[in-house]
């Protein structure tokens, strides 16, 4: 069976070994990049900078979260806001495959400019299993390419560090709680964010609606799992689609988006099931949703589809 | 008397309230750590390879293979035989179609045929074994994706103490349609006739559904199954 210290160990030995100068690290604020900063932090001390990046695509309160947390870590780290530049160079975009490969090159310029401001040539990612298995390459399709392996430019001027390649959403769990990290936990969340859950182009306007709707689901899950009334799911959010549909609101017609609700329970996220929420919960998630915007969404679904054939973001 | 072991832990004292960071005693994972301590005989090492074909599933092989205490690397299927150590192969799934792209299972063929040692194809490394050996691979007329039940129809040394219906989690757009001479069919689905099989007397199996991910019953299990062949053969 795997074994967290005995990894923590090699791995930090590997670090101090191989990698010689400064580096920098993408840090999100989730379990993979936290654990990944936590043991390329040991080895290198002050020579690591953790770079969070602010997308624009984040959940509600997340920068400001994830900012404490990392100061909680102990690394050093900066938080760079580039939404701007990133809402611009999605604009138009529908492809989801387009989506995550202008937002993956995004990173890695902010990545870059950064890492030349520090003086780093390493560039250390937490790049997890299924983020290459997925994003293919060689004789293995292409899934969907990660931000952090498919959205890589090929003219990457800095030496990649991927300490947890080979491991999985479970196995960095356990690592994580070995070194005591407060996000081991945490339920994953993809690099793109709420770009990748907005079905259509990602506008300053699309991303508010997924962004309240996520933390609606977010929050009445949690709590119903809290109350014991279920079982907290492996991953749980919300998507906005572009299918619109007729409701009535105040005796007067209304034609609004759709939210789909999907929260699936998964071991190491290459297959899912779809979880089995109790239906008052999703009844009070779609009363609050589409309640606290109805100028927006008239309609709430709940995704019943496992991984395979389904995947468990939709893009 | 029984056998005692004595085991010493030292606490973690929290440093402002000066209590135990970690209720060790009530622990259930300490528990397990004194389990641990009685260690069984030193076993065999076993050296099982996956063989990629491309497969989203290939890793998680090579994982199982790791966490049941095998040595085991990923290897590419057009690494040549003679540079090939291993006391079993497993050749993985793959997005090449059985009959449209053959030449992308690589050297898979050189393996069933001169490897000389247990091997277990999943999914399109079942459906290639099939029609290499002679037997037919083709369409699915209802391609299975995701939770379905399988039916074990044959023990065998595989399926070794299983429940005769388990689920197992699939992906195929192909299946074996006709097995090649010598091969018996040990397990069925609703609408995969073929789910797994076996050669009668040479240690070549072959599994349309994945064993090696999570969601798929006793999968654990199978793999286990699959290190006592290897390890039998081995012996013998």
């Amino acid at each position: 069976m795997f074994n967290a210290d005995k990894f923590i160990e090699e791995e930090t030995a590997r670090l101090e070994r191989e990698v010689k100068g400064k580096a920098i690290i993408g840090a999100s604020g989730g379990v993979d990049s936290t654990v990944c900063a936590a043991i390329v932090g040991k080895a290198l001390g002050e020579r690591l900078l953790a770079v969070y990046v602010d997308t624009g695509f984040m959940r509600k309160g997340e920068t400001a979260n994830v900012d404490k947390m990392l100061r909680r870590l102990g690394v050093n780290h900066i938080v760079v806001d580039a939404s701007d530049e990133y809402f611009t160079a999605l604009k138009g975009v529908i492809e989801p495959e387009t989506k995550r490969k202008i937002i993956g090159e995004k990173f890695i310029r902010v990545f870059e400019r950064e890492a030349k401001k520090f003086g780093a040539e390493y560039l250390v990612q937490g790049t997890i299993a299924p983020d290459w298995i997925e994003s293919g390459g060689g004789i293995r399709d292409t899934i969907k390419s990660h931000h952090n392996v498919g959205g890589l430019p090929k003219d990457l001027n800095l030496i990649l560090v991927e300490p947890l390649r080979d491991l999985y959403k479970d196995e960095v769990r356990k690592v994580a709680r070995a070194l005591k990290i407060e996000v081991a936990e945490k339920q994953p969340f993809p690099g793109p964010a709420l770009a990748i859950r907005i079905m259509g182009e990602p506008t300053r306007e699309s991303v508010e609606i997924v962004r309240e709707a996520c933390a609606i689901a977010e929050e009445e899950i949690e709590k119903a799992a809290a109350a014991g009334k279920m079982k907290l799911p492996w991953q749980y959010f919300a998507v906005l689609l572009p299918v619109r549909s007729v409701g009535v609101q105040g005796d007067i017609r209304a034609y609004g988006y759709t939210i789909a609700v999907r929260a699936v329970d998964s071991v190491d996220a290459m297959t899912a099931n779809y979880s089995k929420i109790p239906h008052d919960v999703l009844e009070q998630i779609s009363i609050r949703i589409t309640n606290k915007m109805k100028d927006k969404v008239n309609r709430v679904v709940y995704d019943v589809t496992n991984k395979p054939p389904s995947t468990i973001e939709w893009e | 008397m029984a056998d005692q072991v004595d085991l010493y832990i030292e606490l973690v004292l929290d440093g402002t309230s000066g209590r135990p960071l970690y209720d060790w005693l009530s622990n259930r994972q300490s528990l397990h750590l004194a389990e641990d301590l009685y260690l069984p005989a030193v076993p065999l090492i076993m050296r099982i390879l996956v063989v990629d074909n491309g497969g989203q599933w290939t890793h998680r092989e090579w994982r199982v293979l790791r966490d049941l205490g095998v040595e085991s690397e990923i290897i590419a299927n057009t690494t040549p035989l003679e540079n090939i150590k291993a006391d079993g192969l497993v050749l993985s799934g793959g997005s090449p179609r059985v009959g449209l792209d053959q030449e992308k299972m690589g050297k898979c063929g050189d393996y069933i045929d001169k490897a000389g040692v247990p091997i277990l194809g999943i999914c399109a490394g079942h459906q290639f074994m099939a029609t290499h050996l002679g037997g037919k691979a083709g369409p699915s007329k209802i391609p299975e994706f995701g939770k379905m039940m399988v039916t074990i129809d044959s023990e065998d040394d595989l399926f070794k103490g299983l429940p005769e219906t388990l689920v197992a989690w699939e992906s195929h757009n192909d299946e074996v349609l006709e097995m090649p001479p010598d091969f018996v069919s040990l397990a069925h689905s609703d609408n995969c006739k073929i789910q797994a099989m076996k050669h009668t007397s040479k240690p070549l199996y072959g599994l349309q559904f994945h064993p090696e991910v999570e969601h798929t019953d006793n999968g654990y299990e199978m793999f286990q199954a699959f290190i006592d062949i290897c390890e039998a053969y081995k012996k013998a």
